[in-house]
C-alpha cells in the first residue's frame, strides 16, 4: 500500500455548459496538511464535493486508502473516515451541543424492542473529547447558538477527531474568525494531525494555511495551476502564482 | 463569590431550558385564574371533561408539532379529520367489517400524508401550499360526495366505544389515546435517533444532509405522522357524535398550529416539543370551558384565544432567545 491516503486523477467535471474541474489531480498523504488555495470559482469546492460523493465527477477516478472507491453520499464517506466540517454547515445553532456532536452517529441501547438514544452517556463524552483537545464547554446542553465562530469550529474538529477521521476537510475553517480564535483553531489542526489525521485545508488566505500546512496546491479556472512543498515557497511566491493565474485569464 | 453566582445562574438557564416552561406558567396562570371565577371549574369532573375536549385537538396538535419542528407545515390535518371518519361511516353502514374499515380509513390518511410529503419535496413548492391544495381538495371531495349532508352510523359498534367512549365521568378513551400519544411521540421525539434527525432537519436542512441525515424520508415520515393523526383524532369524535359533517372543524388546522406554538415550538422548525402541544391543546379546551363556566358568552373564546397565542408566542420567543439563541 502507498502512503497515498487520497488519490483523485484526471477528475472532470461540467455544470450545463460550465468546465467546473478540467482533469484535476489531487492526492494527499498519511498526516499530512494540504492547503487547498485558490480563488473564487476556481473550482476548489467542486472538487471537494466530488471527493465526499455530494458529487458525481464525469470522469476521473478516486482511490482512499488505496481502494477505489464511488461514493454516492456523503454519508458514506463519512462511514470511512471522511469528515467534512462546512463554513455554515458543521452544526445545528438550536440544538444543543450534545444532540450535535452525536448526530448522525447517536449511541443506542435497546429497551426492549425499543432503540433509545444514551443521553447521560452521550453527554458525558461530549465534555471529555472537547477537553481532551483543550477546549473546555459551560454544559452539554447549552445550543451551540452560543459558540463564537472559533469555538464551532473546535467542535468540529474534536468530533471528526473522536470518531476516528483518517482524513478531516475544512472549509475556509478561518473565515470570519478573530485573529486570536483563528490561532486557536490552527492549533486544532495541528493537534488533529499529531494524531495522524489527514487534513485538507481550503482557503484563499495564504497567510492562514502557511502556518500549518505541509503542502500547498492551488487550483484556478478548474486547473491545478501549482503543487508545491511549503518550505519550498513564500506565502508572496503563491500570492504572485494565483495573481498572475487570474491575470492571464 | 463569584463562583456562586455563577452558578446560581447555570441553574436559572437549566430551568428555562425546559422547552415547555412557558406553556407550564401559562396553563397554571389560567387554572387559577378560572378557580377564582368558577366554584365549579376546578372539579375532577370538569377538569377530566377538559382534558377530554382537548384530547381531539391534541391528537392533531401532536402530529403537527413534529412535521413543523422538521420544518414543514401542515394545512391539510381539519380535512383529514373529516375524511377519515366519512370513508369510516360510509364504509361501515355499506356493511363492511368495521376494523377493515378503520384501517383504510386511517390508510387513506397515510396516503393523503405521503402525498403531502412527496409533492412538497420533489416538486420544491412551499408545503404551506401543497397542503393549503389538499385541504381545499379534500373538503371538495367531501362536500361533493355526501352533497353536503351529514352522514350518520347506521348500526351499533362495539369498537367505536375504545376510540370516543365513556370511561368514568366525564373522562373519555380519546383522553387516554392522547396522553398514550404524547407518551410515545414524546419519546420518539426526545429518546431516539428518529428525533435527532427530526430537529436537524429542522435545524439547519444543508447541515443535517451534509452529516448524512437522510432528511427527506424525515421529513416524509412526519407528513405521514402529522396525517394518521389527524385522521385518527377525527375517529375519536366520530365515535363519540355517531355523525360526521363535510364540514366538521373548519379551522382545526389552526387551532392545531396554534397549540404547537403555545407549547414552544417554533414555525420555522428546528425547536419544539410534544408535551407542549399537549398542555397548548388543554390550555385551549381549558379556557373554552372556563370562559363558559365563568358565564361569558361563548363567542369571547376565539377572541381570547387570538390574544393568548400571540402572547405566548412573544414569550416563548423570550425564552428560546436566552436558552437557545
Amino acid at each position: 500500500m502507498s502512503d497515498l491516503l487520497v488519490q483523485m486523477k484526471g477528475i472532470k467535471k461540467s455544470f450545463g455548459r460550465v468546465q467546473a474541474l478540467r482533469g484535476v489531480d489531487f492526492d494527499v498523504k498519511a498526516s499530512e496538511i494540504v492547503g487547498l488555495l485558490g480563488d473564487n470559482g476556481a473550482g476548489k469546492s467542486t472538487l471537494i464535493k466530488i471527493l465526499v460523493g455530494y458529487h458525481k465527477a464525469d470522469e476521473g477516478e478516486i482511490y482512499f486508502e488505496g481502494s477505489k472507491v464511488n461514493f454516492s453520499s456523503p454519508r458514506e464517506a463519512r462511514q470511512l473516515g471522511i469528515e467534512t466540517v462546512y463554513q455554515d454547515l458543521a452544526l445545528i445553532n438550536l440544538m444543543p451541543l450534545w444532540r450535535n456532536f452525536f448526530l448522525g452517529r447517536e449511541m443506542t441501547k435497546k429497551i426492549g424492542p425499543f432503540s433509545c438514544i444514551e443521553r447521560r452517556k452521550m453527554r458525558r463524552i461530549v465534555l471529555d473529547a472537547l477537553a481532551d483537545i483543550g477546549i473546555s464547554v459551560r454544559s452539554p446542553d447549552e445550543t451551540v447558538a452560543f459558540m463564537s465562530g472559533g469555538e464551532r469550529q473546535a467542535v468540529a474538529i474534536a468530533r471528526a477527531i473522536y470518531f476516528g477521521a483518517k482524513l478531516l476537510i475544512l472549509d475556509e475553517p478561518t473565515a470570519a474568525l478573530s485573529v486570536g480564535e483563528t490561532r486557536k483553531v490552527l492549533e486544532h489542526i495541528k493537534e488533529a494531525k499529531k494524531r495522524g489525521i489527514s487534513v485538507i485545508f481550503i482557503t484563499h488566505n495564504i497567510y492562514h494555511v502557511y502556518e500549518v500546512a505541509d503542502r500547498l496546491v492551488l487550483l484556478e479556472h478548474g486547473e491545478k495551476i501549482g503543487d508545491y512543498l511549503r518550505k519550498d515557497v513564500t506565502p508572496q511566491y503563491i500570492m504572485d502564482v494565483i495573481a498572475a493565474a487570474a491575470g492571464v485569464k | 463569590m463569584r463562583g456562586i453566582a455563577l452558578k446560581h445562574k447555570i441553574d436559572w438557564l437549566n430551568f428555562l431550558r425546559i422547552k415547555e416552561f412557558g406553556a407550564v406558567v401559562g396553563i397554571v396562570v389560567f387554572f387559577v385564574i378560572f378557580s377564582f371565577l368558577s366554584n365549579r371549574f376546578a372539579t375532577l369532573d370538569n377538569l377530566m371533561n377538559t382534558l377530554t375536549m382537548a384530547a381531539e385537538l391534541g391528537i392533531i396538535a401532536i402530529g403537527v408539532s413534529m412535521l413543523m419542528i422538521s420544518g414543514e407545515f401542515d394545512l391539510s390535518v381539519g380535512a383529514v379529520f373529516a375524511v377519515a371518519p366519512m370513508v369510516f361511516a360510509i364504509m361501515v353502514n355499506h356493511n363492511f367489517n368495521e376494523y377493515f374499515s378503520l384501517f383504510l380509513s386511517l390508510s387513506i390518511a397515510v396516503g393523503i400524508g405521503v402525498i403531502n410529503g412527496l409533492v412538497t419535496l420533489k416538486t420544491g413548492i412551499p408545503s404551506f401550499i401543497t397542503t393549503l391544495g389538499m385541504m381545499m381538495f379534500w373538503r371538495g371531495i367531501l362536500l361533493a360526495v355526501t352533497g353536503g349532508f351529514p352522514i350518520m352510523l347506521a348500526r351499533r359498534i362495539k369498537m367505536l366505544d375504545y376510540l370516543g367512549g365513556r370511561v368514568i365521568g366525564g373522562l373519555r378513551y380519546s383522553a387516554i389515546w392522547f396522553l398514550l400519544l404524547t407518551i410515545v411521540f414524546w419519546f420518539v421525539l426526545e429518546r431516539t435517533k428518529y428525533g435527532n434527525w427530526t430537529f436537524a432537519t429542522g435545524g439547519n436542512l444543508g447541515a443535517a444532509k451534509a452529516l448524512g441525515i437522510p432528511s427527506e424520508r424525515v421529513k416524509i415520515m412526519n407528513f405521514v405522522i402529522s396525517s394518521i393523526l389527524a385522521g385518527f383524532a377525527g375517529l375519536t369524535t366520530f365515535a363519540r357524535f355517531k355523525i360526521v359533517d363535510p364540514t366538521l372543524e373548519q379551522e382545526l388546522e389552526l387551532e392545531a398550529i396554534a397549540s404547537a406554538v403555545m407549547g414552544g415550538t417554533l414555525l420555522t422548525g428546528g425547536y419544539g416539543s410534544i408535551l407542549g402541544a399537549l398542555i397548548g391543546a388543554t390550555m385551549i379546551s381549558m379556557v373554552r370551558n372556563g370562559l363558559v363556566l365563568a358565564g361569558a358568552p361563548a363567542y369571547w373564546y376565539r377572541a381570547f384565544i387570538g390574544i393568548i397565542l400571540i402572547v405566548a408566542a412573544v414569550i416563548n420567543a423570550r425564552i428560546r432567545k436566552k436558552v437557545a439563541g
